[in-house]
């Protein structure tokens, strides 16, 4: 089985990951902050030891800067409820995942202007076009650092340079680029960085987080019990308890901490380079071939470790099935829960096929699954062949 | 250890032994005595007399604290140190 939707969620996590879940479980299973005693402690230890890898990773000075939330949706959620009001102007892109646009679109049934600045076919945007819409007094700007999609890497130090000219501040979905790009949140100008665990950062599901910049004040989305302040009736204001309400997912935060620790000791610009590497022997030879559109940037720089393409003659979902049932090679196909990005692609509402590399995947991997897609897309060029109406039958 | 530091939230009390130690200074997280500090169920026991390091690592570091204290054997009690 080769596995290349690691865009979706990483896979195999390095073994310390369910070994440091395990071990939180036996040893450290008390409520972190609730109580005095050693299991309690033992598991608020586990936390705090996971948020100041996560610091260490993003370069963040102050630990306590950094909250955890269930997924990078979560996180984004806090971020655009908490910093936009009734009447803001908000700018965004049009390669984002629903987990921007959705909130952003019902944020505009309560009276916010949400201006999408277009990006190319190739999901690159014009910083100075950029600028014209934030010139005009807008609140904040809320960006992806890389589309999930296509791949494409957008210039973030640049545009929140861009912002901070123009008053607006800059809330960065990292959910593709946490683990797999070198992220520095003071020098690239970041206000809140939303990162997801199950990604790059090799947690599990269902772990994720946010950095708020010292200064920034951020309104909870949730209020509720923190272990901290408990003579009050009010939520406290200081970072992280605003943020976590709620007994947090230790175990998830054990294995988060172990991922994002086996990161720093690879280093992220080996991950990156790695990554890099695959994509760009993926992407040169899915180009080579007849029959096949890449979508994305032409330059490997200005690429994550995405590649989405498409089979004349074949529906995303037949060679997704394809690639699954006759190679073992397991992919994303559709629309990747980003209708926007296809839009600007122009693969909407058929969709992609998306290759999403990772550390554990090979440079053979990736020469099978172009062997792969070559023999599906000379059976795509037969139409009546039987192996894709089978593939249509049962998907 | 006779001093001890009470927090508001235990990240703070569990990022402050991290610093302390980090620092070569002696520090354990107890229970934290309710009637000190109704905040946060863990306080950190220190050397009160290195409190004139300890407190200002404590603050290039951004850890928050509520309050510190000294224990007196004489009264058998924690009485609040001037800040
Ligand atoms: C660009 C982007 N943003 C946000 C998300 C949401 O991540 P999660 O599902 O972990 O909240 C994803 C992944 O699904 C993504 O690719």
């Amino acid at each position: 089985m080769i596995y290349f939707d690691n865009a979706a969620t990483s896979w195999p996590k390095p073994p310390s990951v369910a070994a440091a879940i395990r071990e939180q479980m036996a040893g450290a299973g008390g409520n972190p902050g609730r109580s005095g005693h050693r299991l309690s402690i033992a598991a608020a230890r586990v936390v705090e030891e996971t948020r100041e890898a996560v610091a260490r990773l993003f370069h963040i000075d102050n630990p306590s800067r950094v909250a955890f939330t269930t997924n990078a949706t979560h996180a984004l959620n806090v971020a655009l409820y908490g910093l936009i009001r009734p009447g803001d102007r908000v700018v965004t892109t049009s390669v984002e995942h629903n987990s921007v646009m959705r909130p952003l679109r019902h944020l505009e049934t309560t009276g916010v202007c949400v201006e999408v600045v277009p990006c190319d076919a190739n999901g690159s945007i014009d910083v100075g076009r950029l600028e014209d819409r934030l010139a005009s007094g807008a609140r904040l700007l809320v960006a992806t650092h890389a589309s999930n999609v296509a791949g494409t890497i957008l210039p973030i130090g640049e545009m929140a340079a861009v912002a901070r000219r123009h008053g607006a501040r800059i809330v960065v979905d990292a959910a593709q680029t946490a683990g797999t790009m070198p992220i520095h949140v003071a020098a690239l100008g970041i206000d809140v960085l939303a990162f997801t665990g199950h990604k790059g950062l090799f947690g599990p599901t269902g772990t994720g987080g946010l950095y708020v910049r010292e200064g920034l004040e951020l309104p909870p989305l949730v209020r509720g019990g923190t272990g901290s302040d408990s003579a009050h009736e009010v939520q406290p204001d200081f970072m992280p308890d605003a943020l976590e309400s709620g007994t947090l997912n230790v175990a998830g935060i054990a294995g988060l901490g172990a991922g994002v620790r086996f990161l720093i000791d690879v280093g992220v610009e080996a991950v990156q380079a790695h990554e890099r590497a695959l994509t760009t022997r993926c992407v040169e030879g899915l180009r080579a071939m007849e029959g096949i559109a890449v979508y994305g940037p032409a330059d490997p720089v200005a690429r994550c470790g995405i590649v989405s393409f498409s089979v004349a003659g074949a529906s995303p979902s037949e060679v997704g099935l394809l690639l699954d049932e006759s190679f073992g090679i397991l992919a994303r196909t559709g629309l990747h829960c980003a209708p926007a990005a296809h839009r600007t692609l122009g693969t909407f509402p058929t969709g992609t096929v998306r290759f999403g590399f990772g550390w554990f995947n090979t440079a053979a991997e990736v020469d099978a699954a172009i062997d792969a897609v070559r023999q599906i897309a000379s059976w795509a060029r037969t139409p009546s062949n039987a192996r894709l109406r089978n593939a249509q039958w049962t998907a | 250890m006779d001093g001890l530091i009470s927090f508001f939230a235990s990240h703070h009390a569990i990022r402050a032994e991290t610093v302390l130690k980090r620092h070569g200074h002696a520090a354990r997280l107890v229970p934290g005595p309710r009637e000190l500090s109704p905040n946060c169920g863990v306080a950190l026991r220190f050397e009160f007399a290195r409190r004139d390091e300890v407190l200002p690592l404590l603050a290039i570091h951004r850890v928050r604290i509520d309050g510190v204290h000294e224990y007196r054997p004489r009264t058998d009690g924690w009485e609040a140190a001037p800040r």
